[in-house]
């Protein structure tokens, strides 16, 4: 589903190239629920970041579903993104001025989807996370748990092939944690999405099948659990 | 997507309820401010093109060399429009009228004075009045015959039916009213409130059917078959004064466009330069500027909010948005804003309107049943709102999710400096308004306080009309007067003190070049004129009591001394309209036209009483104004009981002088503070954006020691940068400004440092007084609650 070959990142300043990340190979495959780690600075969020296709590499090819992402142009990357891609952020980052009901809702729209369409998926979401009641609250009334849950709930609401999560229980309390990573083991194993997370977590990393070591910027290490 | 995106615009708006009100409080101020001005320029723009052919309607002017330049005007001979009708194709239609004048018109026993105007029948073809009841299609035919306007039908007649009653003009003339029109339009240039028969004026002044070519007294309306005519007409009426009289080969006669008549009004050597124009091109300016000032204020504010609203933008990039629909929907919150601000605007309008009218003596109103009305007010709302959208919406849809996301890192640098740009640009145009405004009113002062030679307080003028036009009831009157202790003194003049016009060209003198052509000022004066109006003998004497037989001598005024050359002005036998004519006294100059010119060189003649004039009337000081009033009203009733006392402080007559530059000085206050305050809003967003943005410096800087003051001068020291810098930018630009408008006035200030120095402190003030209170909050909070977070 994912190939990565050779991808590079660096950012210059003043002419130094401080490396992020360096000849990352690796393939990820449909169903696969991959946690990558590594100690700070290693390279996890940006190549996170760059597998969401919110940043470019500097070198490398990336082929998503066997397209090369980098040779495509912002509307069809939009495009391929908006079917494909959900992400699920450490700080939730849910739009303040949306209720729970219109964060889930906005990929939808973006997306074009009917109306009857829009509401029945987002009925169905509300309902298989417990939030119905809180359909209509606004993301500063929930607590942290509740505001990853609907975070959740967005990502999947435009039914994505993979999720992309960026330490998604590093805000949370370990029960609350633990919450989400059961969600996501059973989206992983019932629903067959594709999950890549980024973790410090030891603990998390073991509700996936596969785990990535990042060390300056390197893999270091491709465990299979 | 509309829906969500219009409900979180409202969510957002309401959420910040601060900046929503700065924003919207600029904006429709801003609004209000064009929309006043542009109503205003509108209905100036709109003058006499009421009339269906205003753009085939021409007014006659002469040309006429005089003191080496050519003064036009639009008087023309009343000989004109008959031959003009008869010998030119071009011409379908022309007509004389009269200047509109008011004269007592009566039913019954209602008597009333309003403004009359003779014209020709043909004046009804011209201009489409539009007729509301009786004879439309020749009511001016019969030569006692009278149209009055609703208004005045309504006043003479309450709601009986006007038409076929008689009336009477002057207690002399009986006329019947043929018709009725609708009132006339505020802005149009002839202004009437009936219309009588040009024939009726011939019968009863005897004088007008013996004029030839060379006396100009009436105005001539000349309708073309189409526009395109006019360079050929105008060359072939040129020569038209020497064709009928080869004395007249100073006159020249040329058609202007009745829709430029009211604005452009001013002639320099015969060419058109503009005139009322200049002021309305001022005030659209200063229309456009206002509202880009609001634009400006808009987006300032808008993008000071970007850091709030960048992690929105990211999070919305990252779940699928494209940036053009990013872009729409600040586009959208900015145009429900200028909505907003111009339902306010709407309202502000509404309120001051009356107000403004009151001070531009006018009647502006919204015209809420005009589609064309609207449709400014649509584009209005999209213009601002897409122009004050648009850059929040360019800059804050660029920024890229991940960075972000991240952590706020985005760099405002570039934002900063464009911002800085446009408060700099504001802060231009304000401080330019306040040296403006300054200089317009030190050059007001200037030529109010400017001796004006004669001394107008106390001094009361009034039309000699029906038995007062008698020379022993004025005699008798001005005895009464005098002896009822109400006047200190009593003479006549034979026009308006204040009044303008009336000038001749044929005198001559020992040593004058018989070529040359020099206009005066000639007025006619009764008995202690001088004493009267308090104004002062050089040498010589005035007419007096005492010296009878004055009837071929004549007073002149400084200014004609000095263009006569003469040493010995006193004695000195002068030609005067044919007339030998002795000068026995000269006069000091005193000022009868325009306040901002030059004395014309004026000759006075002993009035005769039978012309009419004006009675002027010097109060005794030592009695109760009120008192000499009211003695004043009933002798007058008295002598004259047919006729409504119509007396007028000559204070108040000159102080119409100064109305134009009046309403400059009172546009420009109002407007230049609007301009001001929105500026200061625009100030107050980005102080509290800055305050925001440095509060982790600030408290980093507390920990450290600084202290409350320490930090408000580290704040205001770059905002007093920035004013300081607008402000060297803009004095060049309104000493250029101010120089051109002083450069039209005779009389005229020089510019001093003042008005420049008042600008800079008004603005720092401001602009210091603004930041501190806004950052006063940020320096005095806890360091510990923004360190925090980070």
């Amino acid at each position: 589903m994912i190939e990565l070959k050779n991808i590079e990142k660096y950012y210059a300043t003043k002419g130094i190239k401080n490396y992020v990340l360096r000849h990352v190979t690796t393939t990820i495959k449909q169903g696969e629920f991959v946690s990558i780690m590594g100690p700070s600075g290693a390279g996890k969020s940006t190549l996170l970041n760059i597998l969401g296709m919110l940043e470019e590499p500097t070198y490398g090819v990336y082929e998503f579903l066997g397209e090369d992402v980098t040779s495509l142009n912002e509307r069809k990357r939009i495009e391929l993104y908006r079917n494909h891609i959900g992400f699920v952020f450490q700080a939730y980052h849910l739009i303040d001025e949306m209720t729970v009901y219109e964060n889930i809702e906005a990929p939808l729209l973006y997306k074009k989807v009917g109306s009857s369409e829009r509401a029945s998926r987002i009925a169905n979401l509300l309902d298989r996370f417990n939030i119905v009641a809180k359909k209509d609250l606004f993301p500063n009334q929930l607590s942290g748990g509740q505001q990853q849950l609907v975070g959740i709930a967005r990502a999947l609401a435009a039914q994505p092939s993979i999720i992309l999560a960026d330490e998604p229980t590093g805000n949370l309390q370990s029960a609350q944690a633990e919450e989400i990573m059961q969600l996501f083991q059973q989206l992983n194993k019932e629903d067959g999405i594709t999950i890549i997370q980024v973790t410090h977590s030891e603990k998390n990393a073991t509700y996936g099948n596969r785990i990535l070591h990042l060390a300056d910027g390197v893999v270091k290490d491709d465990v299979k659990i | 997507m509309f829906k969500l995106n219009l409900k979180i615009a409202i969510r957002n708006l309401w959420k910040n309820k601060g900046f929503t009100l700065i924003n919207i409080g600029g904006l429709a101020i801003g609004i209000a401010s064009c929309m006043l001005l542009l109503l205003y320029v509108s209905y100036e723009f709109g003058f006499d093109k009421q009339f269906k052919n205003y753009n085939t309607t021409y007014v006659a002017y002469t040309d006429m060399k005089a003191n080496g330049k050519i003064h036009s005007w639009a008087w023309t001979p009343g000989l004109l429009a008959p031959e003009l009708k008869a010998k030119y194709p071009g011409v379908v239609n022309a007509s004389r009228s009269s200047y509109p004048f008011e004269q007592l018109i009566s039913y019954n026993d209602k008597k009333i004075k309003n403004k009359g105007l003779f014209a020709d029948p043909s004046i009804l073809k011209i201009l489409n009045y539009e007729f509301l009841s009786g004879n439309v299609t020749t009511p001016l035919n019969n030569i006692n015959s009278v149209v009055l306007t609703q208004t005045l039908s309504k006043k003479l007649f309450g709601s009986e039916n006007p038409i076929g009653k008689t009336l009477k003009l002057d207690n002399e003339d009986l006329l019947k009213v043929e018709a009725v029109i609708a009132d006339l339009p505020a802005n149009s240039s002839i202004k009437f409130d009936y219309i009588m028969p040009w024939k009726l004026n011939e019968k009863r002044q005897k004088w007008i059917k013996e004029q030839g070519w060379g006396s100009n007294f009436c105005l001539t309306l000349v309708q073309l078959r189409n526009s395109i005519l006019l360079d050929e007409v105008n060359t072939s009426v040129r020569n038209i004064y020497k064709i009928h009289d080869n004395k007249l080969d100073n006159n020249e006669l040329f058609l202007h466009p009745l829709s430029k008549w009211h604005l452009y009004n001013e002639f320099d050597n015969g060419k058109s330069i503009g005139g009322k124009i200049g002021q309305l091109r001022i005030f659209f300016m200063l229309a456009i500027c206002i509202l880009l000032i609001a634009c400006v204020n808009f987006m300032n504010l808008s993008t000071a909010r970007s850091e709030k609203r960048a992690k929105e933008v990211g999070v919305r990039k990252a779940i699928g948005s494209t940036r053009k629909s990013i872009m729409f929907q600040f586009i959208l919150e900015s145009t429900l804003l200028s909505l907003i601000g111009t339902v306010i605007a709407f309202i502000l309008v509404e309120i001051s309107l009356p107000y403004f009218n009151s001070i531009l003596n006018i009647d502006l109103i919204i015209e809420y049943d005009n589609w064309r009305y609207w449709l400014v007010l649509l584009s209005l709302v999209t213009f601002t709102g897409l122009l004050a959208g648009s850059y929040p919406a360019f800059y804050l849809s660029s920024f890229e999710p991940v960075k972000v996301l991240k952590g706020f890192s985005i760099k405002t640098g570039s934002a900063i400096s464009v911002r800085r740009v446009l408060v700099v640009f504001q802060f231009v145009f304000a401080s330019c308004l306040i040296v403006c405004t300054a200089v317009i009113f030190q050059q007001l002062t200037y030529i109010k306080n400017k001796p004006i030679g004669y001394s107008q307080g106390n001094l009361i003028q009034m039309a000699a009309m029906g038995n007062l036009r008698q020379t022993n009831k004025i005699e008798l009157l001005k005895n009464q007067l005098l002896k009822s202790g109400a006047a200190a003194n009593v003479s006549l003049l034979s026009m308006n003190i204040d009044e303008g016009g009336n000038n001749t060209s044929s005198i001559n003198w020992p040593g004058k070049n018989p070529n040359d052509k020099v206009l005066f000022n000639q007025r006619g004066i009764g008995y202690d004129f001088v004493s009267t109006i308090g104004a002062k003998m050089i040498e010589g004497r005035e007419f007096k009591m005492e010296f009878p037989g004055d009837s071929n001598k004549v007073l002149i005024n400084e200014a004609a001394v000095k263009i006569m050359g003469l040493k010995n002005p006193v004695g000195t036998v002068i030609g005067y309209d044919g007339y030998k004519c002795t000068i026995i006294g000269v006069m000091k100059d005193f000022v009868a036209e325009s306040p901002y010119q030059k004395v014309a060189p004026m000759i006075f003649n002993r009035a005769y009483h039978d012309d009419g004039g004006v009675i002027l009337v010097r109060l005794n000081e030592a009695q109760n104004i009120s008192t000499s009033l009211a003695q004043i009203d009933a002798l007058v009733k008295k002598i004259n009981p047919d006729y409504p006392v119509d007396r007028k402080f000559v204070s108040d007559s000159f102080e119409e002088k100064f109305e134009s530059e009046k309403l400059l000085g009172t546009i420009s206050n109002w407007f230049g503070g609007f301009a001001i305050f929105i500026s200061c809003l625009g100030l107050l967003g980005l102080a509290l954006f800055m305050a925001e943005q440095r509060k982790k410096e600030i408290s980093i800087r507390k920990v450290l020691g600084a202290s409350t003051s320490n930090i408000l001068t580290l704040l205001n020291k770059d905002f007093i940068k920035l004013v300081v810098i607008a402000n060297l930018i803009a004095f060049p630009l309104a000493y250029i400004t101010i120089n051109k408008w002083l450069s039209a006035f005779e009389y005229r200030i020089s510019i001093s440092a003042l008005p420049f120095v008042l600008a800079l402190m008004v603005s720092l003030i401001i602009a210091i007084l603004t930041v501190t209170i806004q950052s006063i909050k940020v320096a005095k909070a806890n360091a510990v609650d923004a360190l925090k977070y980070e």
